[in-house]
């Protein structure tokens, strides 16, 4: 060995000259490179050097570092107290690095691991074994002080530079503040051009100690995803009708980026230092940031939503945004979730009318068209909405009347716009499959049904397929028709029939044959009632006091079922129909009239003593007032026996004409004619039954009748056949009752809710699966 | 078969008929398939209010001939009747059913007649002689009874 016997000698030597504080630098470089050829040696006197390292940091850094941080704590501003500390480590360890670059450099070619590492890890180790709490969040609160000046002072200059303004329309600070957005200072003492440089000088610091990544990158990772978070809070949040995604995109480029450069721009300043393995560079954070920006901005609009398809049409840009997130972050799964439970919470409960909810149905198909064309997020979501749909007994008749009523333009404009697709019961076809635009099925797409099924969202028959048949909405439409041809009582068919058109395209022919039949009726009723004039008109000479009477004469077997009331009219009303229907038979021949006397449509004019009313009421209501003209004062009990209409309900056709002024309640049940109104006398207020009636049975009476005639079979099939079960008692009705086409259908689970309910009214015993009558009492 | 189809449809005609019938508790007759044969029918009769079967329910069967109602239908009691017109197997003797079937009857007429002759036998041709004797007896004492009061007045 070349040194021999003075080992000893040159070890002393190094130890002196490894110690920080000797002040000759240079000295003994030829022991050291004399050390070097003795690989072992070399090895040893790292080893030797890096526990020296450990001690001294160990023993004086650390409690040095930790206890000026500590310090920190009565003072609110932590600010400078982390910068003087992290100063002082640098100093401090600084003194250190020569050493280290030496020996590393020395190293050479020598298969031992890269000293610098070794010694920043001894720094991670030793000193930022464990962060406190405390520590973090200073650290935190100095990176996003440091945000805020760096904004506040970009902000400046670009106030300075174009005052046209940047993309950042409207910022708030236009509005002159004394305080610094920056440091929180008046703006006269601001310091946050100072907060920068000692924000760099940290970064500089912290990155020549290897410490970037430890200590700072949590902090700025978090205080960029709270900006990104806030800004998006702030600019996007309610505001549907701008696409933001690009200006977002802008922001973070420039405002962000710009930050996090000033960040990582230490390196540059020496890019010979130690840190080669931490290197960041900016290029690997943006697709990060992006990303989280994407993430976040789906996040805020999966949960807006609801309110996004309530504001549809204006609302597209933020759809097309979401699409375009969705693209990104893959967050289909958790979209339909939230929308699912959304719709469940704010919709679908009996506090919403049916008509909002099939609005925000309609918004919905094509709101989610618009994000996933397939319609596979749609079919997730909206199954709920359909079989809450079906739950709810006036979807179908707010469809049909939504479908076809002019004000509410939505459905209407879909009819008419509609290219005529005929509605498919099954919802599916097989043809048009070569298409151009042909895409493969989302990945979470139902296989079992078939992808056709997915195409472009036609409403309508999405409407009706709720219930999975046109059936019922052809017939609530038929019974909507009967309504509006007699309620409005004028003959004039012609929109009408523009809807039946219209609807035929879509149901087809055969399904609206009856209403076809309806509208032809009304046409034929015109013609009949002019032949009749025409002809009475010849005869004239009989009797002139003849009250002018014109009839809707319909074809029973094709008009839904009417309501039901009984009503005589009067004497003269009488013989006018009288003479009517022997008109009818002169012309027809084998047929005559059956009477309604109940629907229609009545002129009054009501000739008082001081004033003359004209009205159009109906003729229960006019029938009551020509008995006034014979006779004053009316008890209800007379009156109802001349009507024959029950009491209660004509109670409610004279509390028409008191509210009219006509009549008074002169004493309980006692009804007189106000000839004279005395003054300003206020009209008592009347309740009045303010719903226009229908003139059709409601589907709920008929469904009750259909259930009686259900029922007249069963007391006959169990008086004979004892006791049955339920299938055997479904399937006994079904070949008997159900057989006629127009006879109506009734599922095995209806007649057990029907059957269960007879039980409970104890006309029905249930008795080990067998249903059975009761045992008469007589 | 084209004879079969006829009968089943006409029967169903009954059904409709009866049905009425069938939901109304107080009336007194009723039928109703026995099961997926319409040819072959449960009815149920009660005895008629005043008579001496009043509070009695009797059950029949209706069997229907695939000529029906050319042909009248079988129909036997299956609760055990004591009546003079009625035999211990059940069979009934009703003209009606018999030579003076008509294809105007049906189901329910065919049953408003039992019902009826359930209080009022034809004692002329009995197929059960005692009954049709205590009838008599029966009727005989009812007549005697009625004389007495008058009497008494």
């Amino acid at each position: 060995m070349a040194a021999g016997g003075n080992v000893e000698v040159v070890w002393s030597n190094l130890m002196n000259y490894l110690t920080p504080e000797s002040p000759q630098l240079l000295g003994t470089l030829d022991s050291l490179e004399q050390l070097r050829q003795n690989p072992r040696v070399f090895t040893r006197l790292r080893e030797w050097f890096l526990e020296k390292c450990q001690k001294d940091l160990k023993d004086e850094s650390r409690p040095q570092f930790w206890s000026n941080v500590q310090q920190s704590e009565v003072e609110v501003k932590g600010f400078n107290t982390l910068l003087n500390a992290v100063s002082n480590l640098h100093r401090s360890v600084s003194t250190y690095k020569p050493f280290v670059e030496l020996l590393q450099f020395l190293t050479g070619a020598l298969p031992l691991r890269n000293l610098n590492l070794q010694f920043e890890g001894l720094i991670k180790a030793v000193i930022f074994c464990e962060i406190p709490e405390q520590f973090k969040s200073m650290v935190h609160a100095f990176y996003s002080q440091a945000f805020q000046a760096y904004q506040s002072i970009n902000r400046k200059e670009h106030g300075q530079m174009d005052t046209s303004g940047v993309e950042d329309e409207g910022e708030d600070d236009d509005v002159e503040s004394l305080i610094c957005v920056g440091c929180a200072e008046e703006k006269d003492c601001c310091h946050c051009a100072k907060i920068i440089e000692g924000f760099s000088q940290l970064n500089s610091q912290l990155h020549s100690l290897g410490l970037m990544k430890k200590v700072a990158e949590p902090a700025f990772l978090s205080v960029i995803h709270r900006e990104i978070q806030r800004r998006i809070d702030e600019k996007c949040k309610g505001e549907f009708e701008a696409s933001f995604l690009a200006s977002l995109l802008h922001w973070i480029d420039t405002e962000l980026c710009g930050w996090l450069l000033l960040i990582f721009q230490t390196q540059g300043h020496d890019a010979n230092s130690m840190t080669t393995s931490t290197e960041i560079s900016l290029d690997d954070w943006k697709p990060k940031l992006h990303y989280f920006m994407y993430k976040s901005f789906a996040d805020l609009r999966i949960s807006e939503l609801f309110t996004i398809i309530v504001e549809y049409p204006d609302s597209l840009p933020a759809i097309q945004d979401l699409k375009e997130c969705l693209e990104v972050t893959d967050q289909r799964k958790e979209l339909i979730v939230s929308l699912r439970s959304a719709f469940e919470r704010r919709l679908l409960h009996p506090g919403a009318n049916t008509s909002d909810i099939l609005t925000q149905y309609v918004s919905a198909i094509r709101a989610l068209h618009v994000l996933d064309p397939a319609g596979v997020i749609l079919e997730h979501v909206c199954t709920p909405v359909r079989q809450y749909l079906r739950t709810r007994e006036d979807t179908v008749r707010c469809i049909v009347t939504s479908l076809t009523d002019e004000n509410s333009t939505e459905l209407a404009e879909e009819l008419m716009r509609g290219d005529p697709r005929t509605i498919d019961d099954l919802g599916a076809c097989d043809s048009e499959d070569d298409d151009d635009n042909w895409m493969p099925a989302p990945s979470d797409a139902d296989p079992d049904k078939i992808s056709s099924s997915r195409k472009a969202p036609d409403i309508i028959s999405m409407l009706v397929n709720i219930y999975g048949s046109k059936d019922l909405f052809v017939s609530e439409y038929r019974t909507l028709l009967a309504d509006r041809i007699l309620s409005s009582f004028n003959y004039d068919t012609e929109k009408e029939l523009r809807y039946l058109e219209l609807l035929k395209l879509r149901f087809g022919e055969s399904h609206l044959h009856f209403c076809e039949i309806m509208l032809k009726d009304v046409a034929d009723s015109r013609r009949i009632n002019s032949h009749i004039q025409a002809s009475a008109a010849k005869s004239e000479n009989t009797k002139t006091d003849t009250i002018p009477l014109t009839a809707m004469v319909l074809s029973a077997v094709f008009w839904p079922a009417f309501r039901e009331e009984k009503l005589k009219v009067a004497e003269e009303i009488q013989r006018a129909m009288d003479e009517y229907t022997r008109g009818f038979e002169a012309l027809k021949g084998m047929r005559t009239l059956r009477w309604k006397p109940h629907l229609g449509l009545v002129e009054v004019e009501v000739e008082l003593a001081d004033r003359t009313l004209s009205l159009s009421v109906t003729p229960a209501q006019a029938t009551a007032i020509i008995h006034f003209q014979e006779k004053e004062r009316w008890t209800l009990e007379e009156l109802s026996g001349v009507m024959h209409v029950p009491p209660g309900l004509l109670r409610r056709r004279l509390g028409f004409w008191i509210s009219q002024g006509v009549l008074k309640e002169e004493s309980t049940d006692t009804f007189t004619v106000v000839e004279k109104q005395k003054g300003q006398q206020r009209i008592p207020e009347v309740v009045m039954d303010a719903e226009v009636e229908s003139v059709m049975a409601s589907s709920q009476d008929q469904r009750e009748e259909e259930l009686q005639v259900f029922w007249s079979y069963i007391v006959g099939m169990l008086t004979n056949l004892e006791s049955l079960p339920l299938d055997r008692i479904h399937s006994m009705l079904r070949m008997f009752a159900m057989q006629g086409p127009s006879s109506s259908q009734c599922s095995v689970d209806d007649l057990r809710r029907f059957l269960d309910r007879k039980v409970k009214d104890q006309e029905l015993q249930f008795v080990n699966g067998f249903y059975r009558l009761p045992k008469s009492g007589r | 078969m084209a004879l079969e189809g006829q009968s089943v449809s006409r029967l169903r005609k009954d059904l409709l008929q009866l049905l009425p019938l069938l939901g109304n508790p107080e009336s007194v007759v009723s039928a109703f398939p026995s099961g997926d044969n319409m040819l072959e029918w449960t009815g149920t009769i009660k005895g008629g209010k005043g008579t001496v079967y009043d509070g009695k329910v009797y059950k029949l069967t209706l069997e229907f001939p695939s000529t029906y109602p050319i042909k009248p239908p079988v129909v036997k009691f299956m609760t055990p009747c004591y009546h003079p017109n009625v035999d211990q197997q059940g069979n009934i003797c009703l003209d009606i059913l018999k030579e003076n079937w008509s294809s105007l009857y049906d189901v329910r007429t065919i049953l408003l007649s039992i019902q009826v002759l359930l209080g009022e036998p034809n004692n002329d041709s009995p197929l059960n002689a005692d009954a049709a004797k205590n009838w008599n007896k029966e009727v005989y004492k009812k007549a005697l009874e009625k004389f007495e009061k008058e009497i008494a007045k």
